[in-house]
């Protein structure tokens, strides 16, 4: 965003002196100002109720849909709750064979996406608003020109793994003889060539974690935000069972990751070195299989001998059950990493070749001929669909530049994104949530995108258009069914007409079918020799970049949603932009500590960040997020300054584009003298007291091998002390159990709970001031023996823990929040006056104060709320209330079927999103119940029980299949 | 005149060989005449003062809460804090005017007047705090149980705040009569002096006192019923106070100790308030031989007894975290010690606990000029240790991964300094329309320890 887009933001704001402090009114007022030209398909409301029912829908019943997620190209199955026709909340589908109902941060924040008021309201040519017909006429023009000048047509996208989208963009560029050109970044390409050179076929497998007894993984975030993170937790954790088989998982990596914060045994590797350690360990593991030892490489790993041997002996030991997987985009470690995976007996097993994964199919160097191609003048129009070529990769600025010789850029999008504003022609696309469309994340598994809404704004889904410049006037539903009927309904084992099948397909949003086995060769031991790391060490004095995807902004295609903005990253908790992270060792020899501004360049390239400590960092590492810095996203992802009364709250834009250095080279860090505080969550990261050096009990752990040793848990924690009589609780008694084993501090849990509850989001300043709004977070405490360098590291999410003597019920001094019969503390938001006593006297910081009047005044993004939970106003305490408006709607739903809620009836935001399936809920009084049984069985305990507050919340203890220091 | 016998022992209480019309003429003059040029200069210093903080208050008011500093850790700061520092000056009124009249102690009848008066403009400024400290004060009067049609909705008779809005109402109630009553003679007297309509003015609200036997026998019983019900008073406002904390869950509240030591730290710093006061008062209205350094004298030493006490409770408090078990008790105070806000607690140490031993010195204790400094330190030590109390107790709690800071912003230091606008504009508007001084009461204490020729020449 430019100086004066962002002046222009600041005046529509307009409010001088005193003024609320609403985050997104910024939205509101530019929303405002485009309302008389925007033409808004919300839901009409009718002032006489229907005349006539409409089938299947009743006024104020919410109806889900299943659908596929289009947060990234993992392609969960989702379903969508949609209350009086507007899709309010996105949860994982529990039918999809990958995500089995999970779904990620990102994901569930895509709705959000539908209702961000900056996205395009109509078609764009030459940066008017155009109609269809003249943009058609447009880019056909442009196609017939570059066919006249014998220049190129290209088609570049990212992964979107829909055979559909496939099939219209073959069509089109069958027509025009174009050819398409597909990346990914982060890239994939590196386990592609791999497996082409390895194996003769350009592949990405399938990796089948819930087969893996030891797992070593070598810089890929697989539970963060690498490939398929969902589908990835929900395997990994599926083998994380302490009473069953618990894996075993060894993380080498540069950055700690969310991964590496969950293995058992971790160690820190620059990106340089991750050749030769994974050499070393391929060498190791081969000695103790008695295979022939792989041909040594250039350099030596830093990796202790003892970790390595180790990690070399769990795998050995679990042959045929082992798993390595990396996220290196070096082609020489993946192969190193294919040989070690063919040693271990991996393939077929734990890595799946024959049935892969299309979720990434970006190959090596297609976008540098492109680029290549563009700068030649060769290339006469450019079709751009689900990318942002001129943002998110390290060459985007080579891109940009050749788009000068390009003849005709034309750019199918939502929003005016930095590619967009150099089109000549922009053709507006629906959300998903407003389209058909299909997905293929894997082989055997279709799944459905089915609309929800009719779309906000005038667009066309990228088949119709795609199909439209082809001469086809076909709708994406016609199409989507047509394709179906070819291709999946054939090997559909089913039976029955193509009807009933759609029909059932829609229902479920997804169909296995099975897929025929792709043929591939066997390992090409010649493809493993003469490996040679294509990183370079970093001269002394410089540093390797990690420019990792993170959890909450990926590669920053959802940069403007506010509810990922403010997510913490899971380690860092560091909200509203991206920091350099530094090795607690570097950090002091630069002499920089958080905050600090530090200047990284390479070459003639330098960006600028705020330094933040990380502990578990390989020293001569820095590592920051891609996706932050984007200059065309919108207001949220620039962070505007909301309220000019006091001057300290005006803040720089969040966070800064780390993909111009990308590319890999070396790095100069120059540390700068102006600071920026962090907007971080969390600022303590230990539970060792300062000055006594006290250990405090808050997350209980223990190895596998003492996790056994103990007796058999018997019975539930119960409140032995304690003034007050006993509840008597006669009907149900909500309870919840979280297993901290599972939890992988992925952090799909608060975005669900701010979708579900409509927390607000309130900005960058007021994180800083330490008044985040969420209802459920993730403490994140680092421990062990060596803290700095590697630490273990323990996630456990807090929420309101009901307690059954809650302390905050005792001191409000008008009754607004009250205990209910069946063990619920209840906030009662009309009644509240805002003492603030009752947030004072929680144990654990769980309630959370409308200090102002939050945004809400964006009328668009406020379609997203749930009309079932009150929206707060300022002055009063609010909290998680276990979801009390699903219990309630369990209820009447059960009275309705004249029954008993049964287990299994209320399941909370929180716990649906898991996806470690991490939380039970359910009614404590039923011995029989989930959460009972969890919460017997698991040797759990309750946060602070030894204050006597009784907390409903039963956390399973820790534990780690290694060797830990007790606390 | 028959032989009095006088102690040599005895000093007299009032300076300057006054007799009756003397006492009458000095502590009305300022009401009567035209007020000084430094009166003028003081009411508008105050009156500013007071005027920003009510902007501020608006502000914030119409703004939200949030233009403080507080968060999710930390609920209460400025806003509390203040309220319980002004409801501890507020004790000394009371006591000197009650407790002081039980115990016979006829020195305070040179200060009990402007100390009672400081007591009321004390609540009333914390008053204000616990209103606009809520997060919508247009509802504050659902903590009162009143009547209503919403169930009928009752307060949480649980709640230790709940406690305070009966503690501070009774406190007020009972503290405005007192010193209305006490002022009934006197607001005659200046009737009696004056013309037009202040003499009808001043008539009506001394109600119909005609000085009679039978009025002086009735208001001396009811003097004296209302200092026997103003005194447990005194006790159990910071002791109800004190439970705001000590009933709370959290380490560093949650403490038996409070009641005793929330007690004698108000009394502490509601003589340093006092004299911060009459020191000014004494020289700019010219009462020093009203308010005699023998009166300072008696408050210091007042004022070191119970910063002594204080001092032990403080110790008490350190000793019985270490020797006690509890570990989160244990490390809130190594974090008073040791933490980031270690400053406040050393400043609040050296203020109430080190500072007031000067007073040990007899020259210390009549140099009012020192007094005064040492007055001001006690009040910004007192301010800092319900400081420390509340933020220091608050930012690390339990879970330390709620630990965080807290950092005022301009609008909660501009309301605090609004608050003393408030005080110090209501004590000049005090001093200006009313008798600061107890005319009767000074008159009966004329003799004390004088001879009876010694002044007192014609009434």
């Amino acid at each position: 965003m430019t100086e004066d887009e962002r002046r222009a933001y600041e005046e529509q704001d307009g409010r001088e002196g005193v003024e609320r402090r609403d985050f997104l009114k910024i939205l509101g007022g530019s929303f405002a100002a485009m309302a008389s030209g925007c033409d808004l398909h919300a839901p009409r409301e009718k002032i006489v109720p229907y005349a006539r029912q409409i089938e299947g829908q009743t006024p104020g019943l919410a109806r889900w849909y299943a659908s596929t997620c289009a947060g990234c190209a993992a392609a969960c199955g989702v379903l969508v709750k949609s209350r009086d026709g507007r899709p309010i909340k996105m949860e994982g589908n529990p039918d999809h064979p990958l995500s089995r109902g999970g779904l990620c941060a990102r994901g569930q924040a895509t709705v959000l996406d539908l209702y961000d008021s900056e996205r395009l309201k109509n078609p764009l040519s030459a940066g008017a608003a155009a109609s269809w017909a003249s943009l058609d006429a447009g880019v056909e023009k442009a196609l017939a020109e570059a066919k006249r000048q014998g220049r190129k047509v290209r088609v570049l996208s990212q992964t979107v793994p829909s055979p559909a989208l496939d099939a219209a963009v073959a069509e089109f560029c069958a027509r025009h003889g174009a050819e398409r050109v597909i990346y990914d970044e982060p890239s994939f390409a590196a386990i592609l060539e791999a497996h082409r050179l390895t194996r003769g076929r350009a592949v990405l497998p399938r990796y089948r974690f819930e087969n893996a007894r030891a797992i070593a993984s070598f810089d890929a975030d697989f539970l963060g935000a690498w490939l398929s993170p969902v589908e990835f937790t929900k395997s990994w954790s599926a083998r994380r069972k302490p009473d069953g088989k618990m894996s075993w998982h060894a993380q080498f990596e540069s950055r700690m990751s969310v991964t590496g914060a969950n293995a058992d045994l971790r160690a820190a590797v620059k990106p340089s070195d991750m050749l030769a350690t994974v050499v070393e360990l391929s060498r190791l593991v081969a000695e103790r299989l008695g295979r022939a030892a792989p041909a040594h490489v250039a350099g030596k790993t830093p990796v202790a001998h003892e970790v390595l041997r180790r990690t070399a002996e769990a795998l050995a030991a679990a042959h045929g059950e082992a798993l390595v997987v990396s996220g290196s985009s070096d082609s020489a470690v993946q192969r190193a990493v294919n040989g070690l995976n063919e040693t271990l007996g991996a393939y077929g097993r734990t890595v799946d070749v024959a049935h892969p994964s299309y979720q990434r199919r970006g190959e090596t160097g297609a976008l540098d001929r492109l680029i290549a191609e563009m700068e030649r003048g060769e290339v006469g129009a450019l079709i751009v669909f689900e990318a942002n070529p001129c943002y998110d990769h390290s060459r985007a600025e080579a891109f940009t530049a050749a788009l000068a010789k390009v003849g005709a850029l034309v750019s199918l999008t939502q929003r005016r994104d930095e590619t967009a504003t150099h089109a000549a022609f922009v053709a507006t696309t629906p959300h998903a949530l407003e389209t058909w469309g299909d997905a293929r994340p894997a082989a055997g598994v279709h799944s459905l995108v089915q609309p929800l809404i009719e779309p906000l704004y005038d667009s066309r889904s990228i088949i119709e258009s795609l199909l439209a410049w082809s001469g086809q006037a076909v709708t994406a539903h016609d199409y989507v069914r047509g394709q179906w009927l070819k291709t999946v309904y054939p090997r559909h084992k089913g039976g029955g007409s193509f009807d009933a099948f759609w029909d059932q397909a829609l229902e479920r949003g997804v169909v296995s079918i099975d897929a025929p086995a792709e043929a591939h060769g066997a390992l090409r031991a010649e493809a493993l020799s003469g490996l040679k790391s294509a990183r370079a060490a970093a001269a002394a004095g410089e540093f390797e970049l990690d420019a990792y995807a993170s959890v909450a902004m990926f590669d920053g295609r959802q940069a403007n949603n506010p509810w990922l903005q403010e997510l913490p990253d899971p380690v860092t908790k560091v909200t509203w932009g991206n920091v350099a992270l530094f090795s607690p060792a570097d950090a002091k020899r630069l002499g920089v500590e958080d905050g600090r501004m530090v200047r990284l360049s390479a070459g003639t390239r330098a960006i600028d960040l705020p330094a933040c400590v990380q502990p578990g960092q390989a020293d001569g590492v820095v590592a920051a997020a891609l996706g932050y810095g984007r200059p065309s996203a919108g207001p949220i992802a620039a962070n505007l300054p909301t309220r000019k009364l006091l001057p300290i709250e005006v803040d720089p834009p969040g966070g800064a584009d780390i993909f111009p250095l990308a590319s890999g080279s070396a790095l100069s860090v120059a540390v700068l003298e102006q600071t920026s505080a962090l907007a971080r969550t969390q600022l303590m990261d230990s539970l060792t007291e300062p000055f006594t050096g006290r250990e405090r009990p808050i997350i209980q752990e223990a190895s596998l091998e003492e996790y056994r040793k103990l007796a058999p848990a018997e019975g539930v924690p119960e409140n032995e002390a304690g003034m007050w009589p006993k509840h008597d609780y006669k009907g149900h008694k909500w309870g919840m159990a979280i297993n901290l084993t599972s939890c992988t501090g992925c952090a799909g849990c608060v975005v669900a709970c701010t979708a579900e509850n409509n927390v607000p989001v309130v900005g960058k300043a007021e994180v800083r001031k330490s008044r985040e709004m969420h209802w459920i977070r993730l403490d994140r405490y680092y421990g062990g023996d060596e803290p700095e360098t590697n630490p273990t590291v323990a996630f456990q999410p807090m929420l309101c823990q009901h307690c059954d003597d809650a302390p905050c019920e005792t001191v409000c001094p008008v009754a607004a929040t009250t205990h209910s019969t069946e063990g619920l503390n209840m906030q009662v938001y009309n009644r509240c006056v805002g003492t603030r006593y009752c947030a004072n006297n929680c144990p654990y910081k769980v309630r959370r104060f409308n200090w102002f009047d939050y945004a809400h005044d964006d009328l668009t993004q406020n379609m997203v709320l749930n009309p079932d939970v009150t929206v707060r106003t300022r002055g009063v305490m609010e909290k998680c209330s276990f979801c009390v408006q699903r219990i309630n709607s369990a209820k009447f739903q059960a009275a309705e079927d004249g029954r008993a809620v049964v287990d299994g009836d209320v399941t909370p935001a929180c716990a649906q999103s898991c996806p470690a399936d991490a939380i039970v809920f359910g009614d404590m009084n039923d011995p029989k119940s989930r959460v009972a049984r969890t919460a017997r069985e698991n040797h759990s305990f309750r946060v602070l029980e030894e204050l006597g507050v009784g907390p409903s919340v039963f956390y399973g203890i820790k534990v780690r299949n290694a060797q830990v220091r007790k606390s | 005149m028959s032989e009095h016998a006088v102690s040599t022992l005895r000093r007299p209480l009032i300076d300057g060989g006054k007799d009756y019309a003397r006492v009458s003429e000095d502590v009305c003059s300022p009401i009567e005449r035209g007020p000084t040029s430094a009166w003028y200069y003081s009411i508008a210093a105050s009156s500013t003062v007071l005027m920003i903080g009510v902007f501020l208050v608006v502000d914030q008011i119409w703004t939200g809460i949030g233009t403080w500093g507080l968060n999710k850790t930390v609920g209460w700061a400025f806003d509390i804090t203040n309220f319980v520092f002004w409801v501890g000056i507020g004790h000394a009124g009371t006591l000197i005017s009650a407790i002081l009249f039980l115990f016979r102690q006829r020195w305070r009848t040179s200060v009990n007047r402007s100390a009672e008066a400081m007591t009321l403009f004390a609540v009333m400024c914390a008053g204000v705090f616990p209103l606009i400290h809520m997060g919508r004060p247009w509802l504050a009067y659902w903590v009162f149980p009143y009547p209503n049609t919403m169930g009928p909705l009752w307060v949480n008779f649980r709640s230790p705040l709940l406690w305070d809005v009966f503690a501070i109402s009774t406190y007020f109630t009972v503290s405005a009569i007192f010193w209305y009553m006490g002022l009934l003679p006197d607001l005659a007297l200046v009737a009696e002096r004056a013309n037009g309509w202040r003499r009808k003015i001043f008539r009506a609200v001394s109600l119909g006192w005609d000085g009679s036997m039978r009025t002086w026998t009735h208001y001396e019983a009811l003097y004296l019923l209302l200092a026997g019900l103003a005194t447990p008073l005194v006790l159990s406002v910071h002791t109800i106070v004190s439970f705001d904390f000590a009933t709370a869950v959290l380490p560093g509240w949650h403490t038996t100790i409070f009641p005793p030591y929330f007690v004698d730290g108000a009394i502490f710093s509601g003589f340093a308030m006092v004299m911060t006061l009459m020191i000014i008062a004494r020289k700019v209205m010219n009462f020093e031989e009203y308010i005699t350094l023998r009166h300072i004298d008696a408050m210091c030493k007042i004022t070191l007894a119970t910063g002594m006490i204080l001092t032990l409770g403080y110790c008490t408090e350190l000793f019985f975290a270490w020797y006690g078990s509890n570990p989160y008790e244990r490390f809130t105070f190594l974090n008073r010690l040791f933490g980031p806000y270690r400053w406040c607690y050393y400043t609040m140490f050296l203020c109430n606990a080190f500072i007031p031993q000067a007073l040990w010195s007899k020259r210390v204790r009549t140099t009012p000029w020192l007094v005064f400094i040492i007055s001001i330190c006690i009040n910004i030590g007192m301010w800092l240790e319900r400081f420390n109390i509340i933020v220091i107790s608050l930012h690390r709690d339990f879970l330390p991964s709620s630990w965080t800071m807290y950092h005022p912003t301009y609008i909660e230091v501009g309301t605090l300094c609004g608050s003393f606008g408030l005080f110090f504009t209501a004590f000049l508007l005090f001093c200006r329309v009313l008798p600061m001084i107890a005319i009767s009461e000074v008159k009966g204490v004329l003799h004390y320890a004088r001879r009876p020729e010694e002044g007192a020449h014609g009434h």
